[in-house]
């Protein structure tokens, strides 16, 4: 018995060549109709993201180049080197070859080095801070993560409180930012680590209690008008998965109305009730109304004294909602460790529910008679 | 004849029955139970999968009542696969293989040995049981970072939380005991001849993982004693609110659960080096430089821990991600080495082969994808997203888990005596593949569009329905593919071919004894002159001199042809 050099027919080596084009077609082809398409990232909205996005290009095309070589690599061999009935004699019994192990080593060390060497480049671009380079961000914003949502707290160039937007998304909540400017942005958390994630910006920073994690982007001035969906990214308890906020890109003239709106609204003093408004009691505290069950007057106005006594970073408010589970009187979230005097209209004698617009569990039953 | 005869006699023989199997210190029957045990878990984790699964099928919330039971599901999924059957299945498979593949009669230590198997199944009821217990099961995910873990009312206030550190607490014990077992398994009892570098390759990844595993389990196993203070005593590691530090518990927990990547990957790759070569007919394409490799793997592994924190603004970027990209280096060279091993051989294409190069086709994809968060900028956008979630399957699942496979269908007929059937084990791979890929693979898709792992819901208007729905459908394409393999596995214990001492035209010493092994292992092994003594035997000098240069030249017929006699006393 003895090895011998294979004496392959060259039909065989025809069809596992063959095959081998053919899966590269069809990896083609499955990029060209487009449904390739949905592993590129969504178009980038910030000019961080076009760098990260340009960055992505390079190291998709160096992995599908290796994917393709390495699995035709594979493809080839299984299927040329068959064993067949009439292999009764040893293949040659190759232990290795110091060459091509020497090349195969090098090689993919270049490619991760340079990998390495433009990923670095474009991290001193995504990283990039004003404040890090002597210099001043256009806006400075400081957003507070809590369970379960996001509140964002506009500040003056000396990073001075001007106005904090509490509300919960569709409520008119959101982060309003204008577009080609330069926004720095603070991130803290009160309870437990959460993550800031815009998908279109192409970038996600922790939010992590008892650290001030930092970051700076510029919208694409291209995108004003557009809103740009943001969820958390970091499970945070019971509640994560609705933990969504929007970043809404406006011209800088529309940002700065905005934001003397806000400032206006934040420090509008409410009317105090009619004296002898009915009033009931109400708190929450461990994301949980303290009592499930309220009674007011029907046909008449009341108020619900309401106090959070959650962390600072934890907002609730009390809407109420009838059996069909229409909203009928909508409030605005307070964050934990202050109390607000709800206003309410007249509601008609029946049952209701009281909830929480933030958390889902938070509901009681409210009986008007 | 060159033979070394050992004498039976100074072994006990097997007692009876299932106070054998409960009182048993032979590596090979605890190698099985390792086996069974953690399939047990597989497909417990498997069920946890479908019901996670099922619920991300479409958009709402349809089969939980609430998403803290979601929670629960998928953090009880990922530490039973990780912590319950990845890494105790292949110390099961080492545990059988490791002590034959180098010609000894039994691990080390065979009573701690038992020891360290007896601690998983008590550690995983332990951690099933947080499901009977107020607040249920631990759902702070596999990682559990705190505060979210920590006690408060607003975090995990559940004794199902406790119940999960004490359950990991006890694996990772009987962890660090196995390592230890085969550190001293590999280092003093290898047959005469059996040098380090003959040793099969499957050894040395075992050599490597075991001392991953001893120098990082302690390291998690302080995390989680420190978490438990936490929870429990008072302390404050790692709460912020009463001073602690939130990111020391991710410093301290990657730096074992990284290398754990590797305990969970390294010896299913030893298993396709076996693997390979004997389906291929050739010996594996550059040996010393694949345990160069392995070696170097190992090392870097402890240099890339933070590549997990990219995101939390508390690690130096540079560094972490220059060794993540560096260990891509070691990782490709055993890629070629495993294709060069194909490349003009004589491939049968026999269940374990298959799963072999299952593992090869979808373990590429697996470090293909992870240069991508290896990629800091690009990691910012990628990280908690679907695609770490189909980044890590792919390399747990089609690479750890297709090796498993290989495993299981290569060394059945050792462990049994018995050939699983052929055209089943055919099917299993056919479904598992071809399931496998269509779960994990739109999981790109839906993270680099956007969705982050662990949530419950999805909105509908998202864009993310078909790829999730196309993920369930793969899942239960992989539920399906198990079907076929226990049916296999039912039928073939009942009424299988009878597998002969080496079925395979094995390389190493496993195949130089009786399927099954007696209590003993040998009653003679053949000369160790390479790393291939069982193809010497059979083969003579053919393998070495003229065609490569790595053989001993002076390597001789140990046993002729046909002589391989080893009818040890079977059980």
């Amino acid at each position: 018995m003895s090895t011998s050099p294979r004496k392959r027919p060259a039909s065989e080596a025809l069809v596992a060549g063959g095959v081998v084009v053919l899966l590269i077609a069809i990896i083609g082809l499955v990029f060209l109709s487009g449904a390739g398409s949905a592993l590129y990232p969504p178009k980038a909205a910030t000019i961080q993201a076009e760098e990260v996005s340009k960055l992505y290009n390079i190291v998709f095309a160096i992995a599908v180049a290796i994917f393709i070589a390495v699995e035709g690599l594979i493809v080839w061999s299984i299927l040329r080197y068959r064993r067949r009935p009439d292999d009764v004699d040893l293949p040659p019994q190759t232990h290795g070859n110091n060459l091509v192990e020497a090349l195969w080593t090098l090689i993919p060390t270049v490619i991760v080095l340079y990998l390495f060497a433009i990923s670095w480049q474009t991290l001193n671009t995504v990283d990039y801070t004003s404040f890090a380079n002597g210099q001043q961000p256009d806006i400075q914003i400081h957003v507070l993560a809590g369970q379960f949502q996001w509140q964002f707290e506009y500040l003056d160039s000396n990073g001075k409180h001007l106005a904090t937007q509490t509300k919960p998304l569709g409520e008119g909540g959101g982060m309003a930012v204008p577009v080609g400017k330069k926004v720095y942005v603070t991130l803290s958390s009160g309870d437990v680590i959460h993550a800031w994630y815009v998908p279109r910006f192409l970038f996600k920073r922790d939010v992590i209690p008892g650290v001030t994690n930092h970051f700076e982007f510029t919208v694409d001035p291209t995108e004003a008008g557009q809103t740009f969906h943001g969820q958390c990214a970091e499970l945070c308890g019971t509640g994560h998965n609705a933990m969504h906020f929007d970043v809404i890109a406006m011209t800088p003239a529309d940002y700065d109305a905005w934001l003397a709106q806000l400032v206006v609204t934040a420090n509008a003093t409410q009317p105090p009730p009619p004296s002898g408004t009915p009033t009931l009691q109400l708190a929450a505290k461990n994301i949980q109304f303290e009592a499930t069950d309220l009674t007011a007057p029907a046909n008449s106005p009341f108020v619900i004294e309401f106090k959070n006594d959650d962390p600072a970073t934890i907002t609730h408010d009390v809407q109420i909602r009838d059996s069909s589970g229409a909203v009928l009187q909508t409030q605005d979230t307070i964050p934990g460790g202050s109390s607000a005097n709800y206003q309410y209209t007249p509601l008609a004698a029946g049952t209701y529910t009281f909830f929480c617009s933030v958390h889902s569990n938070m509901t009681g039953t409210l009986t008007v008679k | 004849m060159a033979t070394h005869a050992l004498n039976p006699a100074a072994v006990p023989a097997y007692r009876g029955g299932l106070y054998e199997w409960l009182t048993t210190t032979d590596h090979k029957k605890i190698g099985i139970m390792y086996v069974i045990n953690s399939f047990l878990f597989f497909l417990i984790g498997g069920i946890f999968a479908l019901l996670v699964r099922t619920e991300l099928a479409a958009p709402g919330i349809q089969l939980f009542t609430n998403e803290h039971v979601y929670n629960e599901a998928f953090s009880i999924h990922a530490t039973v696969m990780i912590f319950l059957f990845i890494i105790p299945m292949l110390a099961g498979l080492g545990n059988f293989a490791v002590p034959l593949m180098i010609g000894a009669p039994d691990m080390a230590f065979p009573r701690i040995n038992a020891l360290s198997f007896w601690m998983l199944p008590l550690g995983g009821i332990l951690l099933l049981l947080g499901f009977l217990t107020p607040g249920g099961a631990a759902a702070a995910g596999w990682t559990s970072y705190p505060p979210l873990s920590e006690k408060g009312a607003l975090a995990s206030p559940g004794p199902g939380q406790d119940l999960w550190i004490v359950a990991l607490i006890l694996i990772g014990t009987s962890s660090i005991l196995g390592g230890i077992n085969f550190l001293v398994t590999i280092f003093k009892m290898r047959a005469p001849g059996m040098t380090l570098f003959r040793m099969p390759i499957m050894v040395w990844t075992m050599l490597v993982t075991s001392v991953l595993v001893v120098m990082a389990t302690p390291v998690i196993t302080s995390a989680l004693v420190m978490l438990f203070i936490d929870r429990n005593y008072g302390g404050s590691f790692f709460n912020p609110a009463t001073g602690g530090t939130a990111v020391l518990y991710q410093n301290v927990f990657w730096f074992y659960s990284h290398p754990a990547v590797y305990v969970m990957v390294l010896p299913a790759m030893g298993i396709i080096s076996e693997v390979l070569p004997v389906f291929s007919r050739k010996p594996l394409f550059g040996y010393k430089a694949f345990i160069f490799a392995t070696a170097g793997i190992g090392a870097l592994g402890f240099s890339v821990w933070a590549h997990h924190m990219f995101t939390t603004g508390a690690v130096f970027l540079p560094f972490f991600s220059l060794m993540t990209f560096l260990i891509a280096v070691p990782t490709g060279v055993k890629m070629f080495n495993w294709v060069f091993t194909l490349f003009r051989g004589q491939l049968t294409f026999s269940t374990p082969l298959i799963f072999a190069i299952g593992f090869l086709t979808m373990f590429l994809i697996g470090g293909i994808n992870g240069a991508f968060s290896a990629s800091v900028p690009i990691d910012f956008a990628l990280q908690d997203t679907y695609w770490v979630v189909a980044h890590l399957h792919y390399v747990l699942f089609g690479g750890s888990v297709f090796g498993v496979f290989a495993g299981l269908y290569y060394w059945f007929p050792k462990m049994t005596g018995r050939m699983l059937d052929e055209g089943l084990g055919k099917i299993h791979f056919v479904l598992m593949f071809v399931g496998f890929n269509l779960t994990f693979f739109p999981m790109h898709m839906l993270g680099i569009q956007g969705m982050p792992r662990r949530i419950a819901d999805y909105a509908s208007d998202a864009g993310w329905n078909d790829w999730n729905l196309l993920a369930t459908i793969g899942g239960f394409t992989i539920a399906a593919s198990i079907l076929p393999f226990l049916w296999n596995v039912f039928v073939t214990l009942r009424n299988g071919k009878i597998a002969g001492d080496d079925p395979w035209e094995g390389n190493t010493l496993e195949w130089a004894t009786s399927s099954p092994p007696p209590p003993y292992n040998f009653d003679r092994l053949p000369e160790i002159r390479s790393e291939r003594p069982l193809f010497d035997a059979r083969h003579g000098h053919l393998g070495h001199g003229g065609h490569g240069r790595r053989g001993d030249a002076d390597a001789v017929p140990a046993l002729a042809e046909g002589q391989h006699d080893s009818q040890g006393p079977t059980a």
